[in-house]
C-alpha cells in the first residue's frame, strides 16, 4: 500500500499499521496523525476497516484533519458503524467536511434503514442548506422514532427558501414534547395560514413549559397581532421563561390591551421579566404607564433601571411629538 | 552542548494564532521564499487557542457593523489612546480572515439560514461571534502551515533578537529539549509571543495557574526592549474578571446569549455590559469592595436544559476542565453561582492595550522586526486582530526582504548570549527558578496590583530592579529547568517596565488598568498621549510622551464616555 | 547549597497499565513541555509541576491512559 516515493518516516508507520499486535497500530496511526502527511490517506481510509473500534476512529480523526474529500465517502460510511465512538467522530468530522457536493451521498443515506446513520445525516443537512432535501425529509414527520421526528422538524427549519410546509404542523400535536418543543421552534420560520394559531394554542395549552417558552419565542419572530389575547394571558404563564419570552413578543405587536398585564410584570419577580415588560411599555408610548414605570428607575437590578429609564424617555418623545402635532 | 546554525528569509518567532497566519500569508506572497516559525512548544497544541477558542470577540461582519463603528467603539472604550488606523485594520480586515478560515474547515456559529450568529456583548454593535465548535482551530492552522510548506522548528524558544546595524538580521534561542544553542539568520522577523501572562502571581499562589497560556511569559515583550524597539501603554494592565481560583474566563460571553449574568451576592446585575474593559473591572472592583460582594456568574435562575447547553460548550472548548473544576469541588451550575474574582496583573493587547509599538503595517521601530497578537499595541485586539495582524506583518515582510541579504552574526554578541543563557548550568545548586518566580510575582502582586500607590511602586521599581542581581543566584540542572530560568529574566524585565511605565503617567486612565490613588483623575490636558519606552544608547530604560495620531474616525471622547454602569 | 526533594501533589497521573511504550503523542502536545518517558520503563509521567490543566494530553492519549486534575492549589 505505499507510493514509491513515499517519506520513510511516512512509510514507517504505514508498515507499523498492518502490525497484528494493536499497540502497534495504535501507535502508528498517532505518528501518522502527527505527521500529517497527505501520502498516508489510501492506508488510513483502510483503517477505517480495522478490526479495533479504537483504530477505526482514531482514523477517522486523522482523515479529518487533512481534510481531503477523497476521504469523505468512506467517512459517510462510518455514520453507521455500530460503534457510538466511530459514529460520533464521523458525524464531527463530516460536520467540518461536508458541502452542498455532497448531498446526493447523503440522501442516499437517508433511504437505508439504519435510524443512526439517518439521524446523523438529518444533523449534517442543516449545515448544506439545501431546500432539495425537503421531500426526503417529510417521510421521517411520521416515523416510528421521536428521535427522528424531532431531528426532521428541526432539520426543517435550516433550508433555505422553504416557508410552507403543511405536514409538519401536525407534529405541534405530537405525544412526545421534545418533538413539540423543536416545532414550535420551527413554526417561527414558516407562514402557513394555520401557523399563529397554532402557536397561540401552544403558548396557552401545551403542558410543557418549554413548548409554550418556545412558541412566544416564534410569535416574537412572527410579530402577528392576531396572536395579542394569547400572549396577554400567557404573561401569567406560571413559568418566568415563558412570561419573559412573552414580554418580548409584546414588545414588536404593541396593543393597549397588553397593559395591565404588562404593568402587572413590573413586579415580578425574575428581573428579565421585569426588563423586557418595561421595554414593551416603552414601545406602547402611553403616558398613563409612566407612574409605573418611574417607580421601576430603583429596582435593585440594574439592567431593569437603564430599560424603564429608556422606556420613560421613549414615551415623553412620543408624548412632545403628538402635543406639537 | 551544540550550535545549530539555520539560515531562513522570514522568522516567525511563536507559532500561536499570529505566528501561523503570518508564516502561511508570507508564503502566499512569495512561495519560493523560506519561512521558518520557531515555537517554545508545538504548534500543533499550543498558544492562547491551543484548545480552541469560545467565540471570536471582534468580528465585523457587513450588514451587522462597519469598520467605523468598531474603530468608534475601541476608540472610547479605551479612553482615546490609541494608533486609530490600526485599530481600523482589524475592522476592515477581519471579515476576510473570517472567511479564510472559514475555507480551512473552521466553525463559526451560524442560524438557521446559514448567516452569522452575533451576539451584543460590547456596550453598542454586534460583534461577539460564538465558535462552539471552535476547539480544533489549532489543529486547523497546522495544517495549513504544512500544506504551505512552511518550516517549522518546535521546542526552540528565541531569547533575543539580533539588530546589527539599525536592521534586524535573525535571533538566537534555546532547544529546550537538547539544550542546543541555535542561532537564525534571518532578513525579517516576526514577534508573535502572546502576552505576558506570568507577570502578577495569582491568588491561588500555584506559579501556571494563569488565564494565560503559561508559556507567554512576557517573552516578547523583552525581547523586542533588548532590540531597541518601543513598547506602549504597559501602564495599562491586563485584570480579568474569572472565575476564583481557577483563573480562567466563567465565560459570560457564551453563557450570557442564554440568559446568563454576572450577579453581586444579592443576585443582581451591577453592570450593563460584559464586555471586558477596565472601566468593568472598575465597577467589579467597587461591587467586590462594597457589602455586596463577592460576585458571581448567575445561571441558577436557568432550566436544567439550558444549562446542560451550556456546559456542553463551556467544558469542551478553550478551557475543558472548567466541568472538572466546579465536579471536583461538588459545585453545580444549577445551584451555585460561579464565584468570580479580580485577576493578577498582566501585559496584553489582545485583551487591553500594552505592547510593543507597531503601526498599521505591524511594523516596530526596528527596521525587518514586525510583532503581531497579544504583544503588539493594537488594543482589544483577540483572537481576530491576533490573525489580522500576523497576515500584515506577513505580507509587509515579504515585500520589505526583497532586497536584502543575510548578514553575519556578531562573534562578540553571540558569546554574551551564550555566556548569558547558560550560566544558571554552571551553578545546578543554585536558587531553583520556582522560588525566584514566585518571589518576583509577589513583588509585582505587592507593589503594583491596582489600585496604584506611587510609594509603594516607588519601592517595587527599587526592588525590581534589585533583582537583576538576584537573578544571578539561579540555577538550573537541565535544559527544560534552563527555559524557566529565561522565562524569569522576561517576566523581571516587565515587571520593571510596568513599574516605570506607571509611576511615569501622573492621571488615572483605563478604570482600574490604570487606577492611581495620587492622581484619581484623567487629566486630558497632559496625557492625551501614549507613554512609550525604550532602551536608549547607554543601555538604560527611557520613557517619553508620544502624541497620539490623528484619527481617521471622528469621536467625540467629551460627549462618549465609556460607561458600563448608571448611577 | 543542598536542594531537599519534597513531595508534591501530581496532577497529571499516568495509568501504567495503558501507557504503550512506542508513544509520545502526550509528551509532543504539551505546551509546557512537562511530561517526559522513563527511561526504564518507557512509561509516561509527569516530571515538572507546570501543569495548565489544558487538556491537550489527555485528548491526544490513544489509550486513555492519562488523568488531568485540577492541581492541588486551585482545587
Ligand atoms: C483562556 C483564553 C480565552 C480567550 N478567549 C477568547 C475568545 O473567546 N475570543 C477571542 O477573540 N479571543 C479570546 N482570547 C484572546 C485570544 O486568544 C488571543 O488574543 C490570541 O490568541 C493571541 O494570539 P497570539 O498569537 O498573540 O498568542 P498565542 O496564540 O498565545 O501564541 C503565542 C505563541 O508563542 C509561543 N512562544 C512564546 N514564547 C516564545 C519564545 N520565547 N520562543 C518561541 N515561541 C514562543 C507560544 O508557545 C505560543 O505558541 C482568549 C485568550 C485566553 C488565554
Ligand atoms: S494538561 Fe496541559 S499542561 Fe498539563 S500535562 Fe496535559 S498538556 Fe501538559
Ligand atoms: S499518549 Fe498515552 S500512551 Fe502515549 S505516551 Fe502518553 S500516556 Fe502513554
Amino acid at each position: 500500500m505505499q507510493t514509491p516515493n513515499m517519506d520513510p518516516e511516512v512509510a514507517q508507520w504505514v508498515e507499523m499499521l498492518q502490525s497484528p499486535e494493536l499497540n502497534e497500530r495504535l501507535v502508528a496511526i498517532k505518528s501518522l496523525q502527527h505527521l500529517g502527511d497527505e501520502d498516508a490517506i489510501e492506508p488510513l481510509i483502510a483503517a477505517l476497516n480495522d478490526e479495533s473500534p479504537t483504530v477505526q476512529t482514531l482514523a477517522v480523526t486523522t482523515l479529518w484533519e487533512l481534510a481531503n474529500p477523497v476521504a469523505i465517502p468512506p467517512l459517510i460510511e462510518c455514520l453507521s458503524s455500530p460503534h457510538a465512538e466511530v459514529r460520533d467522530e464521523a458525524l464531527s468530522a463530516l460536520k467540518e467536511l461536508v458541502s452542498t457536493q455532497d448531498l446526493m451521498k447523503l440522501l442516499d443515506v437517508l433511504q437505508q434503514e439504519d435510524a443512526h446513520a439517518q439521524l446523523n445525516v438529518l444533523v449534517l443537512l442543516r449545515k448544506i442548506h439545501d431546500a432539495q432535501a425537503l421531500p426526503f425529509i417529510l417521510p421521517f414527520f411520521q416515523s416510528e422514532r421521536p428521535e427522528l421526528r424531532e431531528a426532521a422538524v428541526t432539520t426543517l427549519r435550516y433550508l433555505n427558501q422553504v416557508v410552507r410546509c403543511e405536514p409538519a404542523l401536525a407534529l405541534a400535536e405530537d405525544p412526545v414534547e421534545s418533538v413539540r418543543r423543536s416545532t414550535a421552534l420551527t413554526l417561527g420560520h414558516l407562514s402557513d395560514q394555520e401557523v399563529v394559531p397554532l402557536l397561540c394554542r401552544l403558548l396557552t395549552a401545551d403542558p410543557d413549559w418549554q413548548v409554550r417558552r418556545n412558541a412566544a419565542q416564534s410569535l416574537e419572530l412572527l410579530a402577528d397581532p392576531a396572536a395579542i389575547d394569547s400572549l396577554v394571558a400567557a404573561m401569567a404563564d406560571p413559568e418566568w421563561q415563558v412570561r419573559k419570552f412573552t414580554a418580548r413578543a409584546l414588545q414588536q405587536t404593541a396593543d393597549e390591551r397588553a397593559i395591565p398585564a404588562l404593568i402587572k410584570a413590573l413586579s415580578d419577580e425574575y428581573s428579565d421579566v421585569r426588563r423586557d415588560a418595561a421595554t414593551a411599555l416603552g414601545n406602547l408610548g402611553q403616558p398613563s404607564t409612566l407612574s409605573a414605570l418611574q417607580q421601576t428607575l430603583d429596582d435593585p437590578d440594574m439592567d431593569v433601571r437603564i430599560y424603564s429609564e429608556r422606556a420613560i424617555v421613549n414615551i415623553q418623545a412620543s408624548q412632545s411629538e403628538t402635543s406639537n402635532a | 552542548m551544540n550550535t545549530q546554525y539555520l539560515k531562513t528569509d522570514f522568522l516567525v518567532v511563536g507559532g500561536g494564532t499570529a505566528g501561523t497566519m503570518a508564516a502561511i500569508k508570507a508564503k502566499q506572497a512569495s512561495p519560493e521564499s523560506d519561512v521558518l516559525i520557531l515555537e517554545k512548544a508545538n504548534i500543533r497544541r499550543s498558544g492562547a487557542i491551543a484548545m480552541g477558542m469560545d467565540g471570536v470577540n471582534t468580528a465585523v461582519i457587513p450588514g451587522n457593523s462597519t469598520p467605523e463603528q468598531y474603530a468608534r467603539e475601541i476608540t472610547i472604550a479605551n479612553d482615546g489612546i490609541l494608533n486609530q488606523k490600526a485599530v481600523y485594520e482589524t475592522g476592515r480586515l477581519g471579515f476576510e480572515v473570517i472567511q479564510e478560515l472559514e475555507s480551512w474547515g473552521v466553525k463559526f456559529q451560524k442560524d438557521h439560514e446559514g448567516n452569522y450568529d452575533l451576539k451584543q456583548v460590547h456596550r453598542v454593535g454586534k460583534y461577539v461571534l460564538p465558535m462552539p465548535e471552535g476547539k480544533d482551530l489549532k489543529k486547523i492552522l497546522s495544517r495549513q502551515v504544512k500544506r504551505h510548506k512552511v518550516n517549522v522548528t518546535n521546542r526552540v524558544m528565541a531569547t533575543r533578537v539580533m539588530v546589527q546595524d539599525g536592521r534586524v538580521t535573525g535571533a538566537v534561542g534555546l532547544d529546550v529539549r537538547s539544550g542546543d544553542f541555535v542561532v537564525i539568520q534571518a532578513n525579517a522577523v516576526v514577534l508573535c509571543t502572546g502576552a505576558c501572562g506570568r507577570l502578577g502571581l495569582p491568588a491561588s499562589g500555584y506559579l501556571y495557574g494563569t488565564y494565560e497560556n503559561p508559556t507567554n511569559a512576557g517573552d516578547g515583550y523583552s525581547m523586542a526592549y533588548h532590540a531597541g524597539a518601543e513598547l506602549t501603554n504597559i501602564e495599562c494592565f491586563q485584570i480579568n474578571p474569572l472565575i476564583k481560583d481557577y483563573n480562567g474566563p466563567a465565560c459570560a460571553y457564551v453563557a450570557s446569549p442564554f440568559g446568563a449574568y454576572t450577579a453581586n451576592a444579592e443576585g443582581h446585575r451591577f453592570i450593563n455590559c460584559d464586555y471586558w474593559s477596565g472601566q468593568m473591572m472598575l465597577e467589579v472592583w467597587k461591587e467586590l469592595n462594597s457589602g455586596k460582594g463577592p460576585v458571581h456568574l448567575k445561571m441558577y435562575h436557568l432550566d436544567d436544559d439550558t444549562i446542560s447547553e451550556i456546559e456542553s460548550i463551556l467544558w469542551d472548548n478553550e478551557r475543558p476542565s472548567r466541568g472538572r473544576f466546579h465536579q471536583e469541588r461538588g459545585e453545580n451550575y444549577r445551584t451555585h453561582g460561579v464565584e468570580m474574582n479580580i485577576s493578577e496583573i498582566g501585559l496584553c493587547s489582545g485583551h487591553s492595550a500594552s505592547g510593543v509599538w507597531v503601526n498599521e503595517k505591524a511594523e516596530t521601530t526596528v527596521s525587518g522586526l514586525y510583532a503581531a497578537g497579544d504583544m503588539a499595541s493594537v488594543p482589544h485586539n483577540y483572537m481576530i486582530g491576533a490573525f489580522v495582524y500576523g497576515r500584515i506583518a506577513g505580507q509587509n515582510a515579504m515585500e520589505h526582504i526583497q532586497s536584502l541579504d543575510h548578514v553575519e552574526p556578531d562573534a562578540e554578541f553571540l558569546a554574551a548570549e551564550q555566556a548569558r543563557i547558560y550560566q544558571p548550568l554552571q551553578q545546578p545548586e543554585g536558587v531553583p527558578h520556582t522560588q525566584m518566580e514566585y518571589k518576583l510575582r509577589r513583588l509585582v502582586n505587592d507593589y503594583l496590583q491596582p489600585p496604584k500607590s506611587p510609594n509603594k511602586m516607588d519601592i517595587g521599581l527599587m526592588k525590581f530592579v534589585a533583582y537583576e542581581q538576584t537573578l544571578e543566584k539561579m540555577g538550573a540542572k537541565d535544559p527544560h529547568e534552563l527555559m524557566r530560568c529565561m522565562e524569569v529574566h522576561f517576566i523581571r524585565d516587565c515587571a520593571e517596565m510596568a513599574a516605570r511605565a506607571s509611576l511615569y503617567r501622573k492621571e488615572s486612565r483605563w478604570g482600574l488598568y490604570h487606577y492611581r490613588l495620587d492622581y484619581p483623575e484623567k487629566n486630558n490636558e497632559e496625557w492625551f498621549c501614549h507613554v512609550n519606552i525604550k532602551k536608549n544608547k547607554a543601555g538604560q530604560m527611557e520613557l517619553f510622551k508620544r502624541p497620539v495620531e490623528p484619527y481617521v474616525v471622528n469621536v467625540d471622547l467629551e460627549e462618549e464616555v465609556y460607561d458600563v454602569a448608571v448611577r | 547549597m543542598a536542594l531537599t526533594t519534597q513531595r508534591v501533589d501530581v496532577p497529571v497521573i499516568v495509568d501504567e497499565s495503558k501507557c504503550l511504550e512506542k508513544c509520545v503523542a502526550c509528551i509532543e502536545v504539551c505546551p509546557l513541555d512537562v511530561l517526559v518517558k522513563n527511561p526504564d520503563t518507557g512509561k509516561a509521567y509527569m516530571k515538572y509541576d507546570e501543569c495548565w490543566f489544558c487538556l491537550p494530553c489527555e485528548k491526544e492519549c490513544p489509550t486513555n491512559a492519562i488523568t488531568v486534575q485540577i492541581p492541588f492549589l486551585l482545587r
